[in-house]
């Protein structure tokens, strides 16, 4: 192996080792509490990159699923006592059978149903979360009782919490991109009556990204729910939430694993800035319609992401889908012959 | 009689929920499009109707003339020079950015009027008829009408026009509309002004009957899809009928239900009609070549 191989394939140690770091050497407070929310948003948008990016079905689903693994996990911890951070993963399995029901009834059909019926997803999750008084507390919201530690451990705490989950996203994302299910969803991607045609169960595939895809945003859900120690419908289903994600994967470069990463990293502590220069009475409106603004600009002008477009600038072909067949030398190519003749 | 209540009000708001809805029925019929800022672009014209009526003291009723030629303008810009070159590449991109408008109209609207709640008012219209034991508010005919009137000129203009065929052909199929002659690129371009133009006919009659907000276009956007998707996306016949059954499905339920839970209804409908018939009432099962 040569050190350049070896290089494309451990640089992420470095980042990572540096970010396991970072608290060690007196980091805390805001810039703790940003790149943990930095770590959901790319945690998020890498699952949402699973079904949007690698299978190109766009779903509005994964923010109601965000907000029912923010209220699964609420009322496992206020019912039945089970700690949040202890059971985020089976509030994951959870959600993500939730979504092979949604699946099965949106993803049987090629076409737009998907966006209507997860758009739909959202919609029901929130309304039901303020409308279930008797369960969920209705507008109200769900108080959590608080975790007993330190808080300057507990910032600490969700910060490799949530660095962990990240962590995790972007090895079940590497490989599934290395997998043959990646091809299938890639294949889908391109052409879902071919993938068909050649044997790939889509209905099938697209179900099992959808799920995985949502087990991101819920176990994201439900550590947040711990980390505010509150749930309410406006927090839980913030459709900011949503366009984030979306924007971020954009940006980044769809279809890759690190694309979503980046965009995270660059648009949550850019938009943070905002603070600084927007009028406080306006903010979330002036950052809602920015968030918009950069959508449409980076679909009408820069559709394949920095990424991408950054390796295009600097040369380097994307990675070959398959390996091309290798040609021995001195004998003609089949092809070649077969037109002489 | 408490039912006929329900059935005529249904239809009432059925009418209105019809206009709303037909242009994203538009829109999807050329582009294949979802237009998910359709009720942000609703919305919007609300706003500037109330707008209208307090700066200059403009009738919403007239303000509809107003807003559907601007609309239809931006909309027609908008399909040009952003959507079509996204079309043609991918189009859930298109989607995303159809997304995007809707943040940005959403976003500016709270920036501009806040986002408390608005609500046109019409001194004119504050009476309630009553024909027998049945109970009809003034301004729900007066939106019924209007709305009548605007798709009965939709209905004209698509059906009787040199436009309007050439659309309906586009809708069908772009290839063969465009080997008789049909420039499918500028027809997709007025159909989407147009839809759009609809969506802003549409705004001061929703604002007049309901209060509105930055972000209550979301709460719209849900129950329009539910309805072009039960009438069968691109279906402009399936998209009316499905308007009615829903406005009186959802103006029944209020009758025995608590009023938050009659949206769902909405919902109810859109699974069960994914479930049962995925193409809805006069949808066509979309084939793709293999």
């Amino acid at each position: 192996m040569s050190a350049r191989r070896v290089l494309a394939i451990a640089w992420p140690v470095l980042p990572l080792v540096i970010l396991v770091a970072l608290p060690f050497n007196g980091l805390n407070g805001y810039l703790l509490a940003l790149l943990y929310y930095t770590f959901t948003y790319a945690a998020m948008s890498v699952g949402w990159n699973i079904i949007g990016g690698y299978t190109g079905y766009i779903s509005l689903a994964n923010l109601g699923f965000f907000g029912l693994g923010s209220y699964v996990a609420g009322l496992m911890l206020t019912h039945l006592g089970w700690p949040i951070l202890l059971t985020s993963p089976l509030v994951g399995i959870i959600c993500a059978l939730v979504a092979a029901a949604i699946g099965w009834v949106a993803l049987r059909t090629r076409g737009p149903s998907f966006v209507i019926v997860t758009l739909a997803f959202t919609f029901i999750v929130q309304f039901l979360a303020l409308n279930l008084k008797g369960i969920t507390g209705g507008s109200a919201g769900l108080y959590l009782p608080l975790l007993t530690m330190d808080p300057l451990l507990l910032g600490d705490l969700f910060y490799y919490y949530m660095l962990g989950v990240l962590v995790l996203a972007i090895a079940v994302a590497i490989g599934i991109r290395r997998s043959r299910f990646g091809l299938g969803l890639i294949a889908i991607r391109e052409d879902e009556g071919k993938a068909e045609g050649s044997g790939v169960n889509t209905s099938l595939f697209k179900i099992v990204a959808f799920m995985i895809s949502a087990w991101f945003a819920a176990v994201a859900g439900a550590i947040h729910a711990q980390y505010l120690n509150y749930v309410d419908p406006d927090l839980a289903f913030e459709l900011i939430i949503m366009l984030y994600m979306i924007v971020m994967t954009l940006l980044g470069s769809r279809g890759t694993v690190w694309g979503p990463v980046l965009g995270a990293f660059l648009l949550f502590p850019l938009q943070e800035s905002l603070v600084y220069w927007v009028p406080p009475a306006i903010a979330g409106e002036v950052h809602l319609a920015l968030l918009g603004v950069v959508l449409v600009l980076v679909a009408r002008f820069m559709p394949n992401g920095l990424l991408v477009t950054v390796q295009n600038l600097i040369g380097r072909p994307p990675p070959p889908r398959w390996e091309p067949v290798p040609v021995v030398a001195g004998e003609p190519t089949p092809a070649r012959a077969g037109r002489d003749e | 009689m408490l039912l006929l209540q329900g059935l005529v009000l249904g239809i009432l708001v059925g009418g209105m929920y019809a206009l709303m809805a037909s242009g994203l029925t538009l829109i999807f019929g050329v582009m294949r499009l979802i237009n998910i800022a359709h009720a942000a672009v609703i919305i919007f014209a609300s706003y500037l109707s109330w707008q209208l009526v307090l700066s200059l003291g403009i009738d919403p009723l007239i303000s509809i003339v107003i807003l559907v030629v601007v609309f239809f303008i931006g909309g027609a810009l908008l399909q040009k020079y952003v959507l079509s070159a996204l079309i043609d590449k991918d189009l859930s991109l298109a989607l995303l950015a159809t997304l995007g408008v809707a943040n940005v109209l959403e976003g500016m609207e709270g920036a501009l009027w806040t986002s408390s709640f608005h609500s046109i008012n019409t001194p004119y219209a504050e009476n309630t008829y009553q024909f027998g034991e049945i109970f009809v508010p003034e301004i729900r005919i007066i939106t019924f009408a209007a709305s009548v009137i605007l798709l009965g000129g939709l209905y004209v203009l698509l059906n009787h026009s040199n436009l309007g065929r050439a659309i309906r052909a586009t809708t069908q199929n772009r290839g063969v509309a465009q080997l008789v002659g049909v420039n499918v690129n500028r027809i997709t371009m007025i159909a989407f002004g147009i839809g759009i133009a609809v969506a802003a006919a549409a705004g001061p009659l929703m604002g007049m009957y309901y209060p509105f907000y930055p972000n209550s276009h979301w709460g719209w956007i849900g129950k329009l899809m539910a309805i072009v998707v039960l009438g069968g996306l691109g279906s402009f016949r399936g998209t009316l009928l499905a308007a009615l059954v829903l406005g009186i499905a959802e103006q029944v339920a209020i009758l025995y239900i608590p009023a938050n839970w009659a949206a769902m209804v909405f919902f109810v409908f859109l699974f069960a009609v994914l479930i049962v018939r995925p193409q809805g009432f006069f949808g066509h099962v979309a084939r793709e070549s293999l």
